[in-house]
């Protein structure tokens, strides 16, 4: 009797020690800094934000901003990993933003801590950077970069108060062969830039990138057509996109002449820059804005 | 014509290879054997005749257990079909097919040691004495010298000879051929039939060769079968067999029946057909 | 070639030779990589290592041997030299089901659905190919034709109905990879365990595939059970390439380089073929999964390890050609 109440008390031990090793860790002790492993774009901009850039050891082969992460040795991206270059990296924290808990098992498996992140919407973004804090020991850090994005995007929801929301689509251009192009659908990330703009979505329904044809933005309507060609450099290729977009003049922006081709890259990455994207954005559908009017940023 | 008919058993004792009331159609309604019932005796050299049609190679797949007849039964060696094992059947029973152009490079060492599967085991693994038969194969056919050449670079009576000694390996007691001799001259037949004689005499094969040369038969086998539309419709020793009145409405063609007088064995001239505007084509 | 018999000494001694150039490409692909471990001095990071480059080599073995003997028994069995593993269809059920699985299930239950689709293909084109229980080579290749079209169209349309996020993943996939993210050391059980028991099942049949090879009739009655061998033999083939995609997706030629190169080696005695099948095929993926991880190395990206085996099929095939016309042109 008393050895299996021996046994059971062990067990017990055991069972506890288990719960409290799977409850939230601590944030770890500052046993020297850390070695962060960041393996998408938007979380290498916000370490580097947070001041975090000279405790990342390595990056995805995407991460480009800032430029001082391109010296970051790169180890692949999210679908396909070189796990013996992350393992020669020897970091011990990793971000990415993914949903594949294959990726995330097999970094923890090498002895890496692994911190799978969302960042669909704002609050997700601003939920990350908590996190990132956290797991980094800085929180003061995170909180000083939340406070400067959301100042940014206060300011500018406050140069397009009071005017007319116009309806807005945010599109990519078509690819070749296709007959449809992506938008941004409501409760998008981009959505929500459009919303601080001073903006309202053309598209009415809640999807993810849904695609559609030029008929249904005929149908659609928007005052205004933002179509993000990031990476498509080439100047014809711009006069393409818009002579392609001239085919329609049903559509009221290119009966209006206010179909705009945008070229910053981070217009659709959740880091740091969203404040900037909400402002490029707003001065493209207001152009006097540009001129100074309104507080600015 | 209708009847069927069986030959007499030999004096050797039970037939050595027996198919009774055996039926087979490839398709329904579509009956190539129908009621057929024949019985060979050990140690001779029996032909199969008949024309087109008639059955002849479907009864030699038969009787190899290639095709299971929709009625009758088939004995070989005194036992039903279904008791062998196919290892075990093709240790007893040999078959030369028609020569086919099938495109694979093989040497004639390597044909004829495939006549070996039936001995060799699983795996297949070879021993001295699957050497000694396949050697042994080789000399009876006369092909020893071909041994590493390619069965593609030897003409059509070495070629068959080939095929023949691949069946030999097998040491067998029975040996089907389906019309060895077609694509051959008249020298390689001649030699051909030899061959089947002597395989007959000295080494007491039987041997049931499917033929379409009804001359060339009579004049090398101990006994005919003349096939007729899937049944036996004649069975016997050639003088029995190769008569006009036998063989006329069988291939429905006039014949002329003579005999060579130097072997005492009949062959046959076809007539051109009466009124040729009404002949058949 | 055959001047010499193959007694059972003869074979053995193929067997362990096959078996042991294998190991030596496993130790070789284990102790070899694009980091180089070996002046490092943490230990649990050189352990670490050596672990993925194991389950890599496991993995890539067990794939590659069973695409090997899958192709060569599907060779021997449609008397076709060109055939491979997923001409009969069921590389595409196996990929649509694990495509669908990785969608709406979970990435981690995507071997089961694999050899799920796998299974009701087999069942699917042996229902269509078969007539009174027995299968033509004609037929079967027939069928296969017209299932693999049909998946193909399934795997375009759910490529096309989802994320764009989604659609990079997919199309990865398909081109055939061994993933380190989850070692699925069970599927590399069960894979390498349907390969010895394919090798030993082929090995019983290679005698029935030599023969079936100059006809069906003359095999038959050279005592091989035709209709139950194609039968077995289509059954066996398509479990192991359907074992295979769903450990690393659909790796292409190594099903159909490696009989060819075994061939012009050996000869067409598939007694000898299978074996060396077996550990040939093995050995050739690992040695490609290891160019493809220096590969990695060096660029920083690397195609994966079935984008580098169609690489060599191409140039591969050319030579064949080539080489058929130039025998048959001595020929004449």
């Amino acid at each position: 009797m008393p050895r299996a109440l021996h046994a059971a008390a062990i067990l017990i031990g055991w069972a506890a020690a288990f719960a409290a090793g799977c409850a939230d860790p601590a944030p770890p002790e500052a046993e020297g800094p850390a070695r962060i492993l960041s393996l998408t774009p938007n979380v290498t901009e916000i370490l580097f934000a947070m001041g975090l850039g000279g405790d990342v050891v390595g990056r995805s082969t995407y991460c480009d901003y800032p430029p001082e992460a391109r010296r970051l040795p790169a180890v692949g991206d999210t679908v396909r990993l070189n796990l013996e270059k992350v393992v020669a990296l020897e970091p011990t924290l990793a971000f990415l933003v993914t949903k594949r808990d294959d990726v995330v098992g097999g970094l923890e498996r090498l002895g890496v801590r692994t911190v799978a992140l969302e960042s669909d919407t704002m609050p997700e973004l601003i939920a990350s950077i908590r996190i990132i804090g956290t797991e980094t020991g800085r929180r003061g850090a995170a909180e000083i970069l939340i406070a400067r994005i959301e100042a940014d995007l206060e300011a500018v929801r406050r140069s397009v108060r009071g005017r007319p929301r116009p309806k807005v689509l945010f599109a990519f251009p078509m690819t070749v062969g296709s007959t449809t192009m992506m938008v941004a659908g409501r409760g998008s990330f981009v959505d929500e830039l459009l919303a601080v703009a001073g903006a309202e979505n053309a598209y009415p329904e809640a999807a993810d990138w849904p695609a559609v044809s030029p008929e249904r933005v005929v149908a659609l309507g928007p005052e205004v057509v933002l179509v993000h060609a990031a990476g498509e450099g080439a100047p014809d290729r711009l006069d393409a996109i818009r002579r392609a977009w001239a085919n329609w003049p049903g559509i009221p922006a290119v009966r209006d002449g206010r179909v705009h081709v945008l070229t910053e890259p981070f217009l659709t990455i959740p880091g740091p820059r969203v404040g900037e994207a909400a402002r490029v954005i707003a001065e493209t559908i207001h152009p006097d804005l540009r001129a100074g009017g309104g507080d600015d940023p | 014509m209708a009847e069927d008919r069986t030959t007499e058993v030999a004096d050797a004792g039970a037939a050595w290879v027996e198919a009774r009331g055996v039926e087979f159609a490839y398709r329904p309604g579509d009956t190539v054997l129908s009621g057929l019932s024949l019985a060979v005796a050990r140690g001779r050299l029996v032909a199969l005749l008949g024309p087109n049609g008639s059955g002849k190679t479907t009864l030699l797949r038969v009787l190899l257990g290639l095709l299971e007849p929709d009625a009758g039964t088939v004995h070989v060696g005194g036992r039903p079909l279904a008791e062998y094992s196919r290892a075990a059947l093709a240790r007893c029973a040999a078959y030369v097919p028609q020569e086919t152009a099938e495109a694979v490079t093989l040497t004639v060492l390597e044909t004829v040691l495939m006549g070996r599967s039936p001995h060799t085991g699983a795996l297949g693994f070879e021993s001295e004495d699957d050497w000694r038969a396949v050697r042994g194969a080789l000399h009876l056919t006369d092909t020893a010298r071909f041994a590493d050449r390619n069965l593609d670079e030897l003409s059509g009576g070495e070629r068959q000879r080939v095929v023949i000694a691949r069946a030999l390996a097998q040491e067998p007691d029975l040996l089907l051929l389906d019309e060895p001799t077609s694509f051959l001259d008249m020298k390689h037949q001649h030699a051909i039939y030899g061959l089947l004689g002597r395989l007959v005499r000295e080494r007491g094969l039987t041997v049931l060769c499917v033929s379409h040369d009804v001359s060339l038969a009579a004049a090398y086998a101990d006994e005919l079968v003349l096939l007729a539309r899937g049944r036996v419709a004649a069975a016997g020793s050639p003088a029995d067999v190769v008569r006009t009145d036998v063989l006329e409405p069988v291939y429905e063609t006039p014949v002329a029946v003579r005999t060579d007088e130097a072997t005492g064995r009949p062959y046959v001239l076809p007539r051109a057909a009466a009124e040729p505007s009404g002949s058949a084509d | 070639m055959t001047t010499r018999p193959l007694t059972r000494r003869r074979y053995a001694l193929t067997v362990l030779t096959w078996a042991a150039a294998w190991a030596m490409a496993a130790v070789v692909g284990v102790m070899v990589g694009a980091e180089d471990i070996w002046s490092w001095e943490d230990g649990d990071a050189v352990a670490s290592v050596l672990a993925l480059r194991f389950y890599s080599v496991m993995s890539a073995s067990v794939v590659g041997a069973s695409l090997a003997l899958a192709g060569l028994a599907l060779q021997a069995l449609l008397r076709n030299p060109l055939a491979t593993p997923y001409v009969l269809g069921v590389s595409g059920g196996a990929s649509l089901c694990i495509i669908l699985a990785g969608l709406f299930v979970s990435v981690l239950w995507q071997p089961v659905f694999g050899f799920a689709g796998a299974l009701a293909t087999v069942a699917i084109v042996y229902g269509v190919a078969q007539r009174r229980g027995r299968l033509e080579p004609y037929t079967l290749l027939l069928s296969g034709v017209i299932i693999n079209a049909f998946y193909a169209a399934g795997i375009m349309l759910v490529t096309s109905l989802v994320r764009p996020a989604e659609r990079g993943a997919i199309a990865y996939w398909m081109m055939g990879s061994i993933s380190r993210f989850d070692p699925r050391w069970w599927l590399v059980g069960v894979v390498g365990g349907l390969a010895v028991a394919g090798g030993m099942l082929f090995a019983v049949f290679a005698k029935g595939f030599n023969l079936v090879a100059v006809g069906e009739d003359a095999a038959g009655a050279m005592g091989i059970r035709v209709s139950r061998l194609r039968v077995v033999t289509f059954v066996g083939a398509s479990l192991l390439t359907g074992a295979s995609v769903a450990l690393a997706g659909p790796i292409g030629f190594v099903g159909l380089i490696c009989p060819h190169l075994l061939r012009m080696l050996l000869g067409a005695d598939h007694r000898r073929l299978v074996p060396a099948s077996l550990f040939f095929g093995a050995a050739f993926l690992v040695l490609a999964d290891l160019t493809a991880r220096l590969l990695e190395g060096i660029g920083g990206q690397a195609p994966p390890v079935g984008v580098l085996t169609a690489m060599c099929g191409g140039p591969f095939f050319i030579y064949l050609l080539r080489a058929r016309w130039r025998r048959i042109a001595q020929l004449r």
